[in-house]
């Protein structure tokens, strides 16, 4: 079943288009994984979703309702991660929880009991009582997702939650956006960071300049792109190495001798590993053995021809 | 109306705001306090005390700057890093606004209500009326809010919005006479008769304090209309900017 279905949005800011004419369906029960550089163009879709700004084009279906994105009934089942994190410094994790359960309708003891999931949730029912000035960023991070969590949403949608913490508290995270999806949450996971979206994400949306660019399972995305192979194989005495017969393999496209090291271009799925092992075992001692496979970053960097994070430090 | 029971946490947020309250209630406690014991027992041509006029100016002053901390408040959630969760949120963010405006003005009127206390306990200040001060203190704590949010929406960048409200609380100290004494100057008198807020707010409570309460009343009416026009100007304001 589709959540949300968002068709042919154009959104412009001046001259400038932020997101031009993209379609893109979320189903219930996945964790969709947007991914794109910095400025692709992710957090305006988000915000357009969730009727933050308005769209200049194209129809956003929520819940089965056209153009409903700023009904509260909707907002109401959808919950929102900031990137920034947007908790209240001057109140505690407690407070700052009944505060967006308060807003979100929860009363009494209903909100009560969420509060406390909420914080059992994130780990952070110790540091119930404290302001957020005294977290560290990750405790931070955690805070501002709880944040959206207390009235059980049924569409989350995450924009870089984990940007700028540490190894420890990322995968806190991950493993909670995990556990969300167990119990039945739909996740749209923003991020330019691919390892989290090959780590997470049950299907994989690429996104560039406002526009979608490809989308599909992890799998799916790799196998489109993955015409050649490359086989690693570093040897004894590279000089007894009979190239011509590597060479003549079926599929083979190229074979290169660097140091003691041979590598052979091979076609995608052609099965030369085991091949081309025999023959160089033949003459030679084998020291190490590599098969290369794409990864999504090449696949960022063969559909858009340009690095997915230029310049970003790497998160773990 | 869940965008009022926000009232409370804004509240919360508000109390912890140390800096804040030290400007606002540390500061003009020193000040009453130095003043109150370099004027002692002085009296002046009316007989009052000089005391008493300076402590109530200087408590009615600081009340011009009470608006900060709504403008302040205003801006982070609804302009600046929050906006996009409170705009994510199922609640109409003009009546969450309206929440911070009337937390402020109640914060503010509690600082008042703190300061008037003091001086009437420790140096025996004469305010008249408690009642009749505590109304004028709410009258200058609900224009100063509300003229502080009409500068937040009047102009984009925040900074210059807090420039002018600080030009607001300075200008009608400063044409007051609190400074310096002003020149004996016909469109500055009918401007403190008539517009300045903390003029009328002072006239209001020396008026009620010396037994002219119809005169009292006319003044906090003057303060009341003031509101009402600045209120119009923020419905202006509000409705263009308020996201």
């Amino acid at each position: 079943m589709t959540i949300a279905s968002i068709k042919g949005i154009v959104k412009r800011y001046k001259h400038q288009i932020a997101l031009d004419y993209v379609d893109l369906d979320i189903h219930e029960g996945e964790i969709l994984g947007l991914l794109g550089p910095n400025g692709a163009g992710k957090t305006t879709l988000i915000h357009c979703l969730m009727g933050i700004i308005p769209f200049d084009k194209g129809v956003i279906q929520l819940f089965g309702q056209e153009g409903a994105v700023f009904h509260h009934e909707n907002k109401k089942k959808m919950g929102l991660v900031t990137q920034e994190i947007t908790v209240f410094e001057e109140l505690t994790a407690k407070e700052n929880l009944e505060f967006f359960a308060g807003v979100y309708g929860l009363k009494g003891e209903e909100k009560k009991q969420r509060v406390k999931e909420a914080l059992e949730f994130v780990g952070l029912s110790s540091k119930a009582k404290q302001t957020p000035n005294k977290f560290s960023g990750g405790m931070k991070r955690r805070l501002n997702i709880a944040c959206a969590l207390t009235h059980r949403p049924k569409l989350l949608i995450m924009d870089e939650p984990t940007v700028g913490i540490d190894p420890q508290s990322r995968n806190h995270i991950l493993d909670a956006v995990r556990k969300l999806k167990e119990q039945g949450t739909t996740i749209l996971y923003t991020t330019h960071y691919m390892e989290e979206v090959q780590s997470i994400a049950t299907r994989v949306v690429i996104v560039d300049q406002g526009q979608v660019i490809s989308e599909g399972t992890v799998d799916e995305l790799i196998n489109n792109i993955q015409h050649e192979e490359k086989i690693l194989i570093d040897v004894n005495d590279a000089t007894m190495i009979p190239i011509d017969r590597l060479k003549s393999l079926e599929g083979v496209k190229q074979v290169q001798v660097n140091g003691s090291v041979i590598q052979i271009i091979s076609n995608a799925g052609a099965g030369n590993l085991d091949r081309a092992l025999s023959i160089v075992k033949e003459t030679s001692g084998v020291v190490g053995i590599q098969a290369e496979k794409p990864n999504l970053e090449d696949v960022f960097l063969t559909l858009t021809g340009k690095q997915l994070r230029d310049g970003e430090d790497d998160p773990s | 109306m869940k965008e009022l029971a926000t009232i409370r946490f804004i509240g919360i947020r508000m109390s912890r705001d140390f800096i804040t309250m030290i400007l606002l209630l540390g500061v003009p406690i020193i000040l009453i306090t130095v003043f109150s014991i370099i004027l002692g027992e002085v009296e002046g041509l009316s007989g009052t005390p000089i005391r008493d006029e300076t402590v109530v100016l200087l408590v009615l002053g600081f009340q011009l700057f009470g608006g900060a901390i709504t403008m302040n408040y205003v801006h982070q959630d609804l302009f600046a890093e929050r906006k996009n969760r409170l705009l994510s949120l199922p609640m109409n963010t003009t009546l969450y606004g309206f929440s911070i405006m009337l937390a402020g003005i109640i914060y503010s009127i509690l600082l008042g209500i703190i300061l008037i206390t003091y001086t009437t306990m420790v140096f025996d200040v004469n305010w008249g009326n408690f009642i009749w001060a505590l109304l004028v203190i709410t009258l200058m704590s609900s224009l100063s809010s509300i003229v502080c949010l009409v500068f937040t929406f009047s102009v984009k960048n925040f900074k210059i919005a807090e420039r002018l409200s600080e030009v607001y609380g300075v200008g009608m100290i400063l044409l007051a006479g609190l400074f310096f004494p002003m020149p004996d100057n016909a469109l500055i008198n009918m401007f403190n008769d008539y517009v300045n807020p903390l003029m009328l707010a002072y006239s209001s409570i020396d008026q009620v304090r010396s037994g002219g309460l119809s005169d009292g009343w006319l003044y906090a009416a003057l303060l009341s209309v003031l509101i009402l026009i600045a209120f119009g100007l923020l419905l202006l304001t509000g409705r263009r900017r308020m996201p």
